[in-house]
């Protein structure tokens, strides 16, 4: 009888084990993206947001420079996610730097953006997996009284709307930066930006004033923005987020 | 015929000369504003974690820097031993301890080193050194964020001035970290310059429930400032390292 019970637990550990890690997907561009090591300080939301989970967890950052939800699809940089989803899984989507520039090759229409969307939350659902909507960061940008300006208002919208049409959850990246910005002033918000002085920092010899792109600090910011929305959405995750041990 | 003995002498001189392009070595040793940290006690950033990123191939970076240590209980622990065996000709040691020496409390007696053997020890580090051909370099203890009437103070004052002396008596390289930070921290502002430190409001930071007000250990952005100022230092004291800067030639 000791026996049995000692194949039945066996058997049920070979079920039990090793207990399945839930992905959690990023898909998304350079506000989101793991940098090389010769383009630090710049740094992605995605970079100190893979470490705010516990062991179940697995963040997979997929976001790469300049995609627009367009050549994200068009350069097959989805199909292997799509492929390799699994139930429980979360895919947080954020395009729309890349897509709203016309000038640009990645360039999206309004309905080629939404159609794309749709596609990415869709298919996630079809894999049992949950997508969520993120509308694109703020930029930095301050009117002459020192107030800070949308720079993705058109397509900040189109987000919010795909996530009413579709019930999906929705983080407003582009909202909560700017209130962020705002509450530094027009100064201050420069540290959350990779803004180096000539000679500063080595991979920068000319200096950098960009108001797109993320210092550690702005990305922490970010990411930290993005953690207090699934808590305030009540996802599942939150039961994941990475707990110290009491001291 | 020609061309095969030509071709194999190259080869043959080659095995000699490649070997002897070894890496050099940068070895940091130091306290708790150096050391490196585990992810999980992100965003906590010691500055010899960014600093590694500033150099080419040519270079590797050994941060054998650790919380809590003085120079006395750096030597004690047995952590300067094995460095000084394994340093070679060529190689560096960046040194910057103080806030541990100083750490006169009570509680910290297991650390605090008065400052004659402050200096004792840093002539240890400098003198073992230099016995491999390798090359010292002192750095002052990066300042604390501490301000008066919104004036940045001094935090380390008897500390790094013992390391002028010794950088004096001994001729040797001197980084003043303690003077660059405090500047910056001046030009930044009293509310700027807790953006460089570990201040973390509660529930903010997964890894820090209850928040933070840290006014001496750095977060990723501040230890990467910092990080720029020892190689800003290392520039204008023209330590030959700098030549192995990532972008120097471009």
């Amino acid at each position: 009888m000791k026996k049995v019970c000692f194949v039945a637990l066996l058997f049920l550990t070979a079920f039990a084990l090793p207990p399945k890690k839930t992905k959690v997907w990023l898909i998304g561009d350079s506000t989101m993206s793991i940098k090389e090591v010769r383009a630090y300080p710049e740094t992605g939301w995605g970079m100190p947001f893979q470490y705010f989970f516990d062991s179940t967890i697995v963040v997979d950052d997929r976001a790469k420079n300049g995609r627009s939800t367009g050549t994200f699809l068009s350069e097959g940089l989805w199909g292997p996610v799509v492929e390799n989803m699994n139930e429980g899984d979360y895919v947080f989507i954020q395009f729309g730097h890349n897509d709203e520039v016309e000038t640009k090759k990645s360039y999206t229409t309004k309905e080629q953006f939404v159609a794309n969307l749709a596609r990415y939350v869709t298919e996630s659902r079809a894999k049992k997996a949950i997508p969520i909507l993120i509308t694109p960061v703020a930029r930095r940008k301050f009117d002459a009284g020192g107030k800070i300006v949308g720079t993705h208002d058109v397509y900040s919208q189109l987000v919010r709307d795909v996530a009413k049409t579709l019930n999906v959850p929705l983080i407003d990246l582009d909202a909560k930066g700017k209130e962020l910005y705002q509450q530094l002033g027009p100064e201050s918000s420069k540290y959350l930006f990779n803004y180096l002085q000539p000679g500063e920092h080595p991979n920068y010899p000319e200096g950098k004033a960009d108001d797109t792109h993320f210092s550690e600090l702005g990305a922490r910011k970010i990411a930290e923005m993005v953690l207090a929305e699934i808590k305030a959405l009540n996802l599942p995750l939150v039961q994941h987020i990475y707990q110290p041990a009491k001291k | 015929m020609k061309r095969i003995f030509v071709l194999f002498a190259a080869f043959t001189l080659m095995a000699f000369v490649l070997p002897q392009k070894r890496k050099i070595k940068i070895y940091l040793i130091g306290d708790s504003t150096v050391c490196d940290y585990e992810p999980t006690r992100a965003p906590i950033t010691g500055w010899g974690m960014p600093f590694k990123y500033f150099f080419d191939s040519s270079v590797t970076i050994d941060n054998r820097a650790k919380g809590g240590r003085s120079t006395r209980t750096f030597i004690s622990e047995t952590r300067w031993q094995p460095i000084a065996d394994s340093l070679q000709k060529g190689d560096y040691v960046l040194m910057q301890f103080g806030h541990n020496d100083e750490a006169k409390e009570p509680q910290y007696k297991d650390r605090y080193t008065p400052v004659p053997d402050y200096k004792t020890n840093l002539a240890k580090f400098i003198t073992e050194t230099r016995a491999k051909g390798a090359t010292p370099v002192l750095i002052t203890p990066v300042s604390r964020m501490r301000f008066k009437d919104r004036v940045a103070q001094e935090t380390h004052v008897e500390y790094t001035a013992a390391v002028y002396e010794v950088a004096k008596q001994y001729n040797v390289p001197l980084i003043d970290l303690d003077k660059k930070s405090r500047e910056l921290y001046q030009q930044m502002g009293e509310e700027n310059t807790k953006l460089l430190f570990m201040q973390l409001a509660p529930g903010e930071h997964p890894s820090y429930p209850d928040g933070q007000k840290d006014n001496t250990h750095f977060n990723e952005y501040g230890a990467r400032r910092m990080a720029e100022l020892v190689l800003q230092g290392l520039k204008e004291a023209k330590v030959e390292l700098v030549n192995h800067v990532v972008n120097q030639k471009g």
